[in-house]
């Protein structure tokens, strides 16, 4: 058999062959990414906040792509890794397992404290940073992890925020708030702020007259309405979840309970446009002490509009899922690499002050980003508000309730 | 251990060699959620002696499972004792549990669906006790100390955690098998199968379902005290939720009730057909569970004895008329 090789076709193989040795560059040049996990309960009995914020994550992680990815290394595209953390702490820290194998460098997450303490503690092992969106639970910064960077307040920062705000308000309506009654769930959360909430009113010099309890799910609220009625309380201080939260407006509503504020601490509802829009005469006037952006910036209103456009509610957990991914972000810029021991390093001097929260620049001290804090909302219309702080306000707030027509 | 078919001895091979198999996956996901599994197959065990020997269907094992977990963390957070002696007392807390609630409501004769009842009841009143008190952490939970170390009982390398849970499951079934085997176990079987007629040849029913009962809290116990060792963190709903109940006595319905390894390939086979699904379909959470209660459905009308009835019709190998499947 006889091979002739003349030079057309050896220019053809040659092109050929450099094409397929340089291929791989290209594609890296192209298709650079670097992953970041989102662990969130995207089903079970947290499945709605864990729904909305992996939403969060990804319009963060859009933005930052399609303004050029991550410049310090060559443009990579953030490449989110989305796991269910089914609403069970050892699910959650099983699925770290999922993200270390797929070779995130940092994850964010994970809606509730229980949530989070499980999958940051799996994380330590493989010195994969946890930026936690919410994890009220001041244990989850006291167990020394150097993985565990809680960007938002916890509940100690919460309640006291908010408890001084009720102060600033009661004295600036002439101390109209003398008594309150407390209806929460009695789940952790609930029962934990009641436990608070006992304590600190009085020192106010607000009387707690009625505490309620009841279990999630709760559908029948009439008899609650009626205690509370009965109670003669002037604010009634709602800890519970959404579903709750809605059915027990309507439930004051209908048993026509004269009150002078509604004021919640983290509340199910309160911050929730959902309520606001399915619930608009029930829903007027309510405050809430909560996680929240800051209205003014232009990202801010950016991401009101990818949200509407998505066909979201925008709540709390959209913004916060949203600025832990900025967070991320700005780390991996200044790392500029995926190495996840200088993720951690580049995390701890984190400085960063252009996330869309309300925060002063970023200082995480021992995982608490000590410069975080809640803001007061309130319901106003078909709007939820930002009252407080003057700084951040879009609205003055209304307290007490005007009087009905 | 006896088996009537070649289709029980493939399942169990099968079983075994998947749990082998998990020490040389180079994925750590698979380790991370067999150990899971394995300590769900402890619960399950712990429903299999009450519901599946004794026919006393519980609805309420979170009650034990939550004792033990929280008798232990309360020992080793408040009070500072060992974490081994306080794992040690977190079994015994189970079984005192199991006992209590056997003890009254038999006493009174409930049974059936009322038994069921009465055990949700005690585990939905401990859920709301222990988000209640200071002791138990209230809402907050209570969070053990980050230690590694074998002497609190907290192992870093998860193949030491998986070995210790093998040892554990592997224990716990012979405890099964010993009792299965035994004259108790066989009171136990007489009174699910007429407990008139056991009462009647002579049997103190009452007392073989209280310390059925005894052991099975003490199995709960265990799980509960494993799930805090390994997780470091509980609360009301984690430990004493409803959820841990469901799962207590889906694992055996599927794998067999009343015998020793339906509970442990219920269970495992559960979350296997979870975590494929979540494998296969990523963008789609949630359908494991869509495809736990298909499982389900079709095997409670399909499978009355589970899988290990169903793997008795392949390949029999004698004619037992007592249908003593292992």
């Amino acid at each position: 058999m006889n091979f002739r090789i003349d030079r057309r076709d050896l220019l053809k193989a040659s092109g050929a062959m450099a094409m397929t040795l340089a291929a791989p560059s290209i594609l890296r040049a192209q298709g650079a990414t670097v992953k970041v996990g989102v662990l969130e309960p995207l089903t079970g009995n947290l499945a709605y906040n864990g729904t909305q914020s992996a939403a969060g994550a990804k319009f963060a992680a859009d933005k930052i792509n399609a303004a050029g990815g991550i410049k310090s290394m060559n443009g990579a595209m953030i490449e989110l890794v989305v796991v269910d953390a089914q609403s069970r702490p050892e699910v959650a820290a099983s699925s770290v397992d999922t993200l270390a194998q797929a070779g995130v460098v940092a994850f964010t997450g994970a809606t509730a404290s229980s949530l989070g303490l499980a999958s940051s503690q799996a994380a330590a092992k493989y010195d994969l940073a946890q930026v936690f969106s919410i994890g009220t639970a001041e244990t989850v910064v006291e167990r020394g992890l150097p993985n565990v960077f809680r960007f938002t307040p916890g509940v100690n920062k919460c309640t006291s925020v908010a408890l001084e705000n009720l102060k600033l308000l009661n004295q600036g309506a002439g101390n109209v708030v003398k008594t309150a009654a407390i209806v929460h769930e009695d789940g952790p959360f609930g029962s934990n702020m009641a436990k608070i909430l006992a304590t600190e009113l009085p020192k106010q010099g607000i009387e707690v007259v009625e505490t309620i309890s009841h279990p999630t799910p709760h559908r029948d609220f009439s008899n609650i309405a009626l205690r509370v009625k009965a109670s003669k309380a002037d604010i009634l201080i709602p800890s519970n979840y959404l579903n709750e939260y809605t059915l027990m407006a309507r439930s004051l509503r209908q048993q026509r309970v004269e009150l002078k504020a509604i004021y919640s601490i983290l509340g199910g509802a309160a911050s929730n446009i959902k309520f606001v829009r399915e619930n608009q005469e029930v829903a007027q006037y309510v405050m809430d002490c909560n996680h929240w952006y800051d209205p003014n910036k232009d990202e801010s209103k950016a991401l009101a509009e990818t949200t509407a456009a998505a066909g979201l509610d925008l709540t709390y957990d959209v913004m916060v899922s949203y600025a832990t991914i900025q967070v991320i972000a700005d780390a991996l810029e200044r790392s500029g690499s995926d190495d996840r021991k200088k993720m951690l390093e580049a995390l701890a001097a984190s400085t960063f002050d252009g996330s869309i929260m309300p925060y002063g620049p970023t200082k995480f001290v021992n995982g608490d980003n000590v410069n975080s804090r809640p803001v007061n909302t309130q319901i106003r219309g078909e709007k939820i508000e930002v009252v407080f702080p003057k700084e951040f306000a879009s609205a003055e707030p209304v307290f007490p309730i005007p009087a009905a027509q | 251990m006896k088996f009537n078919s070649v289709g029980q001895i493939a399942l169990v091979v099968a079983v075994c060699a998947y749990l082998l198999s998990v020490y040389f996956m180079a994925s750590p996901v698979w380790m991370g959620f067999t150990i899971n599994a394995l300590i769900v197959a402890v619960i399950a065990q712990s429903w299999n002696i009450t519901g599946g020997f004794g026919g006393m269907s519980s609805f309420g094992h979170a009650a034990l499972y939550g004792t033990g977990a929280y008798a232990s963390a309360i020992l080793q957070v408040q009070y500072g004792v060992n974490p081994w002696l306080a794992f040690a007392i977190g079994i015994v807390a189970g079984a005192a549990m199991g006992g209590f609630i056997g003890a009254l409501a038999f006493r009174y004769g409930l049974k059936g669906s009322y038994f069921a009842l009465v055990t949700l009841a005690f585990a939905e009143v401990l859920r709301i006790c222990a988000s209640s008190f200071d002791i138990t952490g209230g809402g907050s939970g209570l969070q053990l100390k980050l230690e590694p170390g074998i002497a609190n009982l907290q192992f870093p390398d998860r193949t030491v955690v998986y070995t210790l849970l093998l040892v554990v499951v592997a224990l716990v079934m012979l405890v099964t098998y010993m009792i299965k085997k035994s004259r108790f176990g066989a009171y136990l079987v007489a009174v699910r199968e007429n407990e008139d007629a056991a009462r009647a040849l002579g049997i103190d029913t009452y007392k073989i379902k209280v310390q059925a009962m005894v052991i099975s809290g003490a199995f709960g116990g265990l799980a509960g005290a494993l799930y805090l060792q390994l997780w470091l963190f509980i609360d009301s709903t984690v430990v004493y939720g409803s959820a841990v109940s469901i799962e207590a006595l889906i694992g055996p319905i599927i794998g067999g009730a009343g015998t020793v390894w339906g509970p442990l390939i219920g269970t495992l086979g559960l979350h296997l057909l979870g975590e494929g699904a979540k494998h296969l379909l990523p963008n789609a959470p949630g359908l494991n569970f869509v495809l736990y209660a298909i499982v389900l459905i079709c095997a409670v009308r399909f499978l009355p004895r589970g899988l290990m009835g169903l793997a008795a019709l392949i390949g029999t190998l004698k004619t037992r008329k007592d249908e003593d499947h292992a």
